[in-house]
């Protein structure tokens, strides 16, 4: 009898080893998939005890910020609508978006660099108090978008050309974020697409604002000078196909800047035509097309511009036919732009050919105001030469001053820049503008596209352009 | 050192480890050590010193260890109780009380264990009438059909039942052990024993059948066929018996998977939590979510994230069946295993005294009731870790409970009795031996 009841014993005590051995694996080995199981709302519900950091504007005041109701922290937003599709939302039910993702474990508290407070709070069982973020936008250039939109669909990226900070990004239409979860339904099925950052995600076709970059393309590469003459018939014949101008113009005799400044198509037909299919796309990559800039924001919030048919990015060393390649190279055909690809297009011009690496967050602050982390600003790429960037730079003032971009004139200040009108098809335009301001010292980079407008980008983007480089240059400090 | 000044000792000891977690977790409720707490604490060490001072004077030479280790599983629970709902943790002592006066009532009446064979008869059908109440008169809880609802409690009767029908299985089973381990007739090539000894058994496989059936008590009827085929192996020490038994109870449950809705839920949500994770797998996956959370260390008594702000429990039945994960989170990968050698070491002295017990009824009671202790915690913590299908059990002296605690309680006083006979028929006074003589 012993030996049965030992051997029993022996049985048990195997399956409380088994115990043991799943407890471990439970606990030790699957313990961070088990949390991360999108099953697992603990996290959330934990975190909503958390004292988040706020997101602040440049200038310190708080664009979202929580405060405690019954235990739990609430996000509020005192400025209310401002740029909520690139400061996101922090919400239970749908997740979270834009800085709010990104920078979530900072705000939380929970960053390794907040260093040795958060690891003694966690030691003593103290919630972390999450850090503040301090973003580059400036309220008044922020707000100088968000109103030059109003009623309109489309975006507006306005850039500090020599850092690359993003001093404003908006997106229209927008929404409340304070009324987000309770309008969710409407805001994810409306076909404005308000939750949609189009600043960042949009793509659109740049148009003329691309020849801004055929032109670098073939100024940097020499095959042309501004004062390359040129003939316009109206029309350019290339591969059984042709290049025409906006509206059926007719424009003669002409140099190759005049070409920019009256956005000649034909002209820059022929250009790309001889630029070849390689050299223009080798010019587009030198300005970070085929790339997703790195704005420090969570994987799909930045998209690549470059080509793209129905099913995405084509590769860059997809064939185009010479007709192809001449359309292109007026920013038709199928190049397609974000507004912040394009403000980084004009920002490099204004900044002598470098692409700066374009950034949001300018500090993350520890609870007690102790700055863990700070903005470096870096070159991202070298688009084109100096010199190239300084032909560019005066070949651009003439648009604003003797051409198709007056509208984006400043008093007292000189402004560059370059429109472009993309037709649509359905009888709308695609209204573009990208520019900077001073020309002589720039400090404001822009790029506006409108959406849906029987106008031009002379007429229907310039003006906004202007309003928000005159917001930023009426600023006495800039990131 | 004496038994009894050890089982002193670790007496204190626990009591001293139970405090300090009590105020630990009030500390972490309320920001503030009160006296209450210590009183409560006091409270508690006083109950398990007079079931000391009762064992001292009654059952001198029984095991040392068994009262400490249910002293500490009992102030774990009530600590994780309390630190769960607050309200609970009073009934729970109060329930606590009363079997610590029924362990006193067994220990001061029945005296001598062996004397319970004689009854067997009876004590096998007050077993099988708590049963049969239950499936007449119970009420179903969570799909269960547990409960019976008497002079305004809710009692478990199938927590008594168990230890009456362990004392009656290990008396008849020692009675009848050589004819059941002589084969007398074939069937199909297996030597079977004859029927009128096979009949009982057969008769406890219903049993457990009806269970699982009526009671759709999968847990219980699980317990109660693992510890009669145990035992029959343990009396005849024939493993025909085992594989027979096995045989029968998974036919058993692959039919009631098929046919009664509820066992077959908790089956596949064992077999697929993930696909029913908003219903029927909800509480597991919760179960598993606060396990896995409690890391290596734990999040520290009365620190874990248990409660919502709703002071609803994250795991629905935390306090009762899931406690484990309660402890598993707030005491970490180390303090779970040690609650789970906590129960080895009461499995443990179980065996011990089983194997060291004179007599064949001794040896069955106490193997039985250790194995059914033994396997009743293995089949609630392998449900709560996912390592068996969930079935509904208390995990003994831990989960809130009245019946249980105070059924597990009267199942140490039995333990403690073999274990006292044993060392004084081996090594006790003339004196010791006349009492126990007289007792018979």
């Amino acid at each position: 009898m012993n030996k049965a009841i030992s051997r029993v014993f022996v049985v048990g005590v195997l399956l409380f080893v088994a115990l043991i051995v799943n407890l471990t694996v439970l606990q030790v080995i699957r313990a961070d998939e088990l949390a991360q199981r999108p099953e697992n709302k603990r996290q959330l519900a934990q975190e909503q005890r958390i004292k988040r950091g706020a997101i602040l504007a440049y200038d310190g005041s708080p664009i979202a910020r929580s405060v405690r109701r019954s235990g739990f922290y609430h996000r509020r937003y005192p400025q209310g609508t401002f740029a909520p599709q690139l400061v996101g939302y922090d919400s239970v039910r749908y997740g979270r978006s834009g800085i709010e993702k990104e920078m979530n474990d900072e705000l939380l508290g929970t960053a390794p660099e907040l260093g040795v407070q958060s690891w003694l709070d966690q030691l003593l069982g103290r919630r972390p108090t999450g850090a503040d973020v301090l973003t580059t936008l400036v309220p008044d250039v922020q707000r100088a978008a968000q109103q030059a939109l109003a009623g309109k669909t489309g975006a507006i990226v306005a850039l500090d050309p020599a850092t690359g900070a993003v001093l404003a990004g908006a997106s229209a239409p927008a929404y409340d974020p304070r009324k987000l979860e309770e309008q969710w339904a409407d805001l994810s099925s409306d076909e404005g697409a308000p939750l949609l950052n189009r600043g960042m995600q949009g793509l659109y076709a740049p148009g003329s604002s691309f020849k801004v970059v055929t032109a670098a393309g073939a100024l940097d590469a020499g095959t042309v000078t501004p004062e390359t003459a040129f003939v316009d018939t109206g029309t350019f014949v290339i591969y059984g196909g042709k290049v025409t101008n906006y509206g059926g113009a007719v424009y003669g005799p002409h140099d190759f800047e005049t070409a920019l400044t009256q956005s000649i198509n034909t002209t820059f037909g022929k250009v790309g035509d001889k630029l070849g299919r390689k050299r223009l796309v080798a010019a587009m990559r030198a300005f970070g097309f085929w790339e997703v800039p790195p704005l420090g924001l969570p994987s799909g919030a930045v998209v690549a511009s470059g080509r793209y048919d129905g099913e995405g990015l084509l590769s860059p060393e997809a064939k185009m036919d010479p007709l192809a390649v001449a359309w292109a190279a007026c920013g038709q055909e199928q190049v397609l732009a974000t507004p912040l690809q394009m403000a980084l297009v004009t920002s490099a011009v204004a900044n002598g050919g470098a692409v700066m690496t374009p950034y949001v967050v300018q500090e993350v602050r520890a609870p007690g105001g102790r700055i863990v982390e700070a903005a470096e600003p870096a070159e991202w790429l070298t688009a084109i030469r100096p010199g190239t960037a300084l032909t560019l730079n005066q070949m651009m003032r003439r648009v604003v001053t003797t051409g198709t971009g007056t509208g984006a004139a400043i008093e007292g200040v000189e402004v560059a820049g370059k429109t472009g009108t993309a037709e649509r098809g359905d009888g709308t335009n695609l209204a573009w503008f990208i520019g900077f301001a001073p020309a002589g010292d720039p400090r404001v980079a822009v790029a506006v596209v409108v959406e849906e407008t029987m106008s031009t980008g002379g007429a229907a983007a310039a003006p906004l352009a202007a309003d928000v480089m005159r917001a930023a240059l009426a600023q006495a400090a800039l990131p | 050192m004496s038994r009894r000044t050890t089982e002193l000792l670790y007496l204190v000891l626990a009591g001293a480890v139970s405090t300090m977690a009590y105020v630990s977790v009030y500390a972490g409720r309320y920001r503030e050590i009160h006296r209450a707490t210590i009183v409560y604490g006091l409270v508690f060490v006083a109950i398990f010193l007079v079931l000391h001072i009762v064992v001292r004077v009654f059952l001198s030479r029984a095991d040392p260890y068994l009262l400490p280790v249910t002293a500490l599983l009992a102030a774990i629970g009530l600590t994780e109780i309390f630190r769960i709902r607050p309200a609970l943790a009073l009934l729970q002592g109060q329930w606590l009380l009363v079997g610590a006066l029924l362990f006193v009532l067994t220990v001061v009446i029945v005296r001598d264990h062996t004397r319970l064979d004689r009854y067997r008869y009876l004590i096998g059908a007050l077993g099988l009438a708590l049963l049969v109440a239950t499936i007449v008169a119970g009420t179903t809880v969570n799909g269960a059909k547990l409960w019976i609802h008497a002079f305004g409690m809710s009692i478990q009767p199938s927590e008594f039942a168990k230890l009456a029908i362990v004392v009656f299985l290990a008396g008849y089973l020692d009675d009848k052990k050589v004819l059941l381990s002589v084969p007398t007739r074939h069937l199909l090539g297996v030597p079977v024993p004859a029927a009128k000894y096979f009949g009982p058994l057969v008769l406890m496989w219903g049993l457990t059948l009806v269970m699982l059936v009526f009671m759709k008590d999968f847990g219980m009827s699980l317990l109660f066929m693992a510890v009669f085929v145990a035992l029959l192996y343990m009396a005849t020490n024939r493993i025909v018996y085992v594989v027979a038994g096995g045989a029968l109870f998974a036919a058993a449950a692959g039919l009631a998977i098929w046919l009664v809705p509820h066992v077959g839920d908790r089956f596949s949500v064992w077999l697929d939590p993930w696909s029913k994770a908003d219903t029927t797998g909800y509480q597991l996956l919760q179960s598993l979510f606060t396990i896995a959370d409690g890391g290596v260390l734990g999040s520290g008594f009365g620190r874990g994230f248990l409660l919502y702000t709703s002071r609803q429990p994250v795991v629905p039945d935390l306090q009762t069946d899931f406690i484990f994960a309660a402890i598993a989170n707030e005491m970490g990968l180390l303090g779970a295993v040690a609650v789970i050698l906590c129960f080895v070491l009461f499995f443990w002295r179980g065996a011990r005294i089983a194997t060291q017990a004179p007599d064949g009824f001794s040896k069955l009671l106490a193997a039985g009731l250790a194995t059914a202790f033994a396997l009743q915690t293995f089949i609630i913590l392998g449900g709560v870790t996912r390592l068996i299908p969930l079935t509904g059990l208390t995990l003994p002296f831990v989960s809130y409970g009245g019946s249980s605690i105070t059924a597990n309680l009267v199942l140490v006083a039995l333990l403690l009795m073999v274990s006292h006979r044993t060392n004084v028929v081996r090594a006790g006074t003339d004196v010791e031996r006349r009492r126990l003589a007289e007792l018979g």
